[in-house]
């Protein structure tokens, strides 16, 4: 065990006040004002960093989605002009763009249910096994948080590839002779699965390592007590284990909800672009798509306003749900 | 430990079969990785080979050959270890400073702010490269180390990409610290940056080396910023640029692709193994209370 | 204007109830600080440089190629030439991947700091940088230069957009057809010499020999199917009243290019290459197939030659001209080929011209022909090198027959990044839609790029 958690568990809390919070600890008023000025100067060197490399650019983002925008524009050769929201409408007019919305919400919510899922079933399983399978599943695991988005999406893409991937060749060894030859980015939902193969492949060591260390660090006379009061295994999990898991669940969920919902490299790479006649686009390759392939940097900006929106209300829609059941930030 | 002896106290035959499972699910995850570095190692005409086969009687190294011969290729190298190295210790040092402010005092707009960095996570990079790419133009001005073609221009805007996710990893590591324990230190009469910097800063490490295994990928991994930013300065450019030379209109050269990658998964894989322990407690104390 | 929309955005945060004012408030602040800060408009660049230096540093991007070594030498005796001439400048070549050169040139437009002087483009391009404002006009000099009295029209016109010249042709590619001398002699089989012994040709190749694709074909591969519409008589877009309006309407859905639709898409099938592997082909994978031994025929240009060479087809296979609709006809081909183009933001116009002269030149032309084997644009030289060389013959005959260029509008670089042909080739040859309803749909598209 590491020196912090030590300490942290290991040192009885001093008698002081616990609650001394807010402004302020009872010294003169000068040390008071020096105290609530603390914090910004902390908050300093990030709100600078942010404001001027994300909030600005969020904000220009904001504006050329108003604007007439395109490559001409970039380069001097024409002025821009105020468009108002004829890129939304323009979006919003096309057929493409719902059915892109669409499956882009379909899959990232599919990605985040299996990694979750996939993620947890392997914490718990680690909890059971002895140090050498778990060290094997860890480094494996970590393995493939390590590898590059690009690196991991070609790989994918070759073991599955129809002439020269070993999965097809297995898969026929095994019997099933309806993969001989078998395409798996022509149809438009066996190329979302392989997407889907390698985003929770990449992606569950996150959430697998975030619970596992959770779970470790439940206190042993908890799980004892409960397995003394002939607790199955569910339900210790479910009464015991995944209440005092609940910070940890949130936090793997909302960031599992952020990158699924951004998810680029992938379809981008695996299925060339957005696959066959734009089947597998989603929101993120779509808009840049319309930014960088044809220059429609205005109704790129437009989708990235729109994407940010919608993962803005998914998320505060979480976060409510989780403050009317007493949780804090 | 009296702690894993009573975790373990599974019966016997469940578990092994949890163990076969282990073992098994860690093979398939695993098997990707092994399929790259064996490709790398295929000599040229087994990659693509209608009949692939798990293993290769004639390990070759020219595909590796092949990548280290590009030219300047130990320059990139050292190019993505500066920036990498740059952005995790840079971010860390911010992000604490940052989270330390939003746990540990209570001010007006805090959830605010809470909530924006939460919101500055959701912020589609990809859709932000035309803005940023005026601004680090616009930057490089007035402050000629960090405008574009400069590795400057890849350090600022991973930092800016890394902190609010870091700063939001970083809260629960921080809360996590007594409030006590700095009670205490002031009335040993420290000072409020010496408890900051001497017994703040250590406990919270843990954490921050969970934290800079983040930033630490999207900097050593990135191919957006690399390839917007660095224009014409090639001896600048980063090993992802090295690895892309191989995806070809004409057809990819799969071996340069897969020893190119082999070498780029290597020190990320290296540096997890190193701050794997570290990473499970960080992780663990980031997010409990 | 730029109050007003600050109203609009901070209206839209605002639409979650609770959180609403805590986002808001300091967002504004933020957003103000920026403006107060900066500018509002985003970020132009003014690309137009007054200066006109006759010494310094001359940078010169050229595409990688994959065997780039004898480009290079070449390149290197061109500039070698220059600088005999002005020995106090110095140059300075760079070979930039083909797949990021999209960025990087679009980079060098918005920063002039970083941007070279010369650079290489694909002719499908042209439009689209000139609008951009990326490219220098030299109608001037061009009109000037000995050399250009023999430019090949069809090349000539991928220079220019609306009566100005924005660059030299470099050299040209085009695409006939290559077939394999001994599966055709197995199975006692001509060289088709209509579209329809073509297909059937090719049809018969698959049934005889199951493994191997009759003419392998890609959905995404639209430079090899162009030639499929035009030999029916159709076009991809026609110009609106006379020749140079330089307005284009689609013209994909008309009835003659639907023809040539169905005689492509016809080819996609198990019975010559089977949708599921073939619709996602772009060319390259169609020259892989042929070159790998897979493919008895393949549409493929003259620049394929060396792809072709390195694999098992090696000395097994001769070209012909793509037949067209009636025999002793040429299918019009695409005229590809790369271009030398001044930037803008140059500050040595005088000297970019005279290396432009040099570096596109006919000595160095011919020389690019015998290290990489790319087809020069001068119609005297490459009458030379036809002589020389039997191999290009079949392709100089096309390109003298029947050359034709895609729309010289601004909007077919978007309608080539939008993939709007292939995507149209997918949706049919995957069964999606009908020919009448994809070729409908993508004029649509390729309409609104026009007008844009």
């Amino acid at each position: 065990m590491s020196p912090g958690t030590t300490t942290k568990h290991g040192r009885p809390r001093a008698a002081a006040p616990a609650h001394r919070r807010g402004p302020g600890g009872g010294g003169a008023t000068g040390a008071r004002r020096r105290r609530a000025w603390t914090p910004w100067f902390y908050l300093a060197p990030a709100l600078v960093v942010l404001a001027g490399l994300l909030v600005y650019p969020i904000y220009q983002l904001g504006l050329i989605s108003f604007l007439e925008y395109t490559q001409a524009q970039v380069s001097g050769g024409e002025p821009t002009t105020f468009q108002g929201f004829a890129n939304y409408s323009q979006l919003f007019g096309d057929s493409q763009f719902w059915e892109v919305t669409t499956a882009t919400l379909v899959f990232a919510a599919v990605c985040v249910v299996s990694t979750l899922a996939v993620g947890c079933a392997l914490a718990v399983l680690l909890t059971r096994v002895r140090a050498l399978p778990r060290l094997a599943l860890m480094l494996a695991a970590l393995g493939a948080w390590a590898t590059p988005g690009i690196t991991g999406s070609t790989v994918w893409v070759f073991l599955f590839d129809p002439d020269y991937g070993p999965v097809n060749k297995a898969l026929v060894w095994l019997g099933l002779s309806g993969f001989e030859d078998y395409s798996w980015t022509y149809d438009r939902y066996s190329a979302f699965a392989l997407v889907l193969l390698e985003v929770v492949w990449c992606s569950f060591p996150f959430v697998m390592v975030t619970v596992y260390a959770g779970i470790k660090a439940i206190p042993e006379e908890v799980l004892e007590a409960a397995s003394l009061d002939g607790a199955s295994h569910w339900r210790t999990w479910r009464s015991v284990m995944a209440p005092m898991l609940r910070p940890i669940l949130i936090v793997v969920t909302i960031q599992s909800i952020i990158w699924d919902f951004k998810i680029f490299t992938q379809i981008y790479v695996m299925t060339d672009g957005g696959g066959i006649a734009g089947q597998n686009l989603t929101l993120n390759v779509y808009a840049y798509q319309k930014a960088f392939a044809s220059s429609q940097y205005s109704l790129g900006s437009a989708i990235g306003v729109v994407m940010l929106l919608i993962l803005l209300v998914v998320t505060l829609v979480y976060l409510r749900l989780l403050r009317r059941q007493g949780e804090e930030l | 430990m009296s702690r894993s002896r009573a975790r373990l106290r599974v019966r016997r035959p469940w578990r092994l079969l949890a163990e076969a499972t282990a073992l098994l699910v860690a093979a398939v995850v695993a098997f990707p990785l092994y399929w790259m570095v064996l490709s790398a190692f295929k000599p040229e005409g087994e990659i693509q080979s209608t009949h692939p086969r798990p293993w290769t009687t004639s390990p070759s190294l020219d595909s590796f050959r092949r990548v280290f011969q590009q030219e300047d290729f130990g320059r990139y190298f050292l190019n993505s270890l500066f920036v990498a190295v740059v952005v995790v210790v840079a971010s860390a040092l911010i992000a604490f400073l940052a989270a330390t402010a939003v746990t540990r005092f209570r001010f007006r707009f805090r959830t605010t702010l809470l909530i924006m960095f939460l919101v500055a996570q959701m912020v589609p990079i990809e859709a932000l490269t035309i803005p940023m790419f005026f601004l680090m133009r616009d930057l490089g001005e007035s402050v000629p180390g960090i405008g574009l073609n400069t590795l400057g221009s890849l350090i600022v805007p991973h930092i800016a990409f890394s902190l609010p996710f870091a700063i939001w990893m970083l809260r629960g590591f921080v809360k996590a610290v007594p409030e006590s324990l700095e009670e205490a230190a002031h009335l040993d009469g420290a000072s409020r940056s010496r408890f900051l910097w001497q017994i703040l800063f250590p406990l919270v490490f843990p954490g921050l080396v969970a934290t800079s295994v983040f930033s630490f990928i999207s900097a050593w991994n990135d191919f957006l910023f690399a390839k917007s930013f660095i224009i014409s300065a090639t001896e600048n450019s980063t090993l992802p640029m090295a690895l892309l030379v191989f995806f070809k209109d004409e057809g990819n050269d799969w071996g340069g692709i897969m020893a190119g990658s082999t070498v780029m998964t290597l020190p990320v894989l290296v540096f997890f193994v190193l701050v794997q322990r570290r990473l499970v407690s960080g992780l663990g104390g980031a997010v409990k209370d | 204007m730029c109050n007003a929309l600050l109203l609009r955005v901070s209206m839209k945060l605002s639409k979650p109830p609770m959180l609403s004012r805590r986002v808001t408030a300091p967002a504004a602040a933020l957003v103000l600080a920026g403006l107060t800060a900066t500018a509002c408009a985003p970020s132009t660049s003014d690309n137009s440089s007054k200066n006109d230096e006759k010494t310094g540093t001359m940078r010169v991007w050229l595409f990688r190629e994959v065997n780039n070594k004898p480009k290079e030498d070449v390149v290197d005796a061109a500039v070698a030439d220059f600088k005999k001439e002005h020995d106090d400048v110095k140059v300075d070549v760079s070979y930039i991947p083909v797949n990021t050169r999209a960025q990087k040139i679009k980079a060098a437009f918005n920063d002039p700091k970083s941007a070279p002087d010369l650079i290489e483009y694909g002719n499908t391009d042209t439009a689209g940088y000139v609008k951009d404002g990326g490219l220098l006009d030299i109608s001037k000099e061009f009109g000037a230069w000995d050399e250009a009295m023999n430019t090949d029209p069809t090349t000539e016109y991928s220079v220019t957009i609306g009566g100005k010249v924005y660059g030299a042709p470099l050299f040209v590619g085009v695409r006939a057809l290559y077939y394999r001398k001994d599966v055709f002699k197995d199975l006692g089989l001509k060289p088709p010499a209509t579209q329809d012994e073509l297909i059937s040709t090719a049809k018969k190749i698959r049934s005889k020999r199951p493994n191997m694709y009759g003419l392998a074909v890609g959905g995404a591969s639209t430079y090899a199917a162009m030639p499929f519409i035009w030999a029916n008589g159709g076009d991809i877009a026609t110009e609106k009243g006379k020749f140079g309006s330089n307005e284009y309407d689609a013209a994909i859905d008309s009835a003659d290019a639907k023809k040539g639709i169905k005689a492509y898409s016809s080819l996609f099938g198990n019975d010559n290459c089977p949708a599921a592997k073939c619709a996602q082909w772009g060319g390259n994978d169609t020259v892989q197939a042929f070159a790998s031994g897979k493919a008895a025929m393949a549409i493929a240009g003259d620049f394929n030659h060396q792809a072709i060479e390195a694999g098992k087809a090696k000395g097994k296979y001769a070209v012909v001209p793509l037949p067209g609709v009636k025999k002793g006809q040429v299918a019009p081909a695409f005229a590809g080929g790369n271009n030398l183009g001044i930037l803008k933001s140059t500050s040595h116009r005088t000297l970019s011209v005279e290396l432009l002269k040099v570096l596109a030149g006919k000595k160095t032309q011919t020389k690019l022909f015998g290290a990489m084997g790319f087809l020069p644009t001068f119609t005297d030289v490459r009458g030379a090198v036809a002589q020389q060389d039997p191999f290009v013959k079949p392709f100089v005959k096309t390109l003298s027959d029947s050359a034709k260029f895609v729309p010289a509008h601004p909007g077919w670089a978007a309608i080539d990044a939008q993939l709007v042909l292939p995507t149209m080739f997918q949706q049919v040859v995957s069964g999606r839609k009908s020919v009448d309803d994809a070729a409908s749909d993508a004029a649509k598209k390729m309409d609104e790029a026009f007008a844009q």
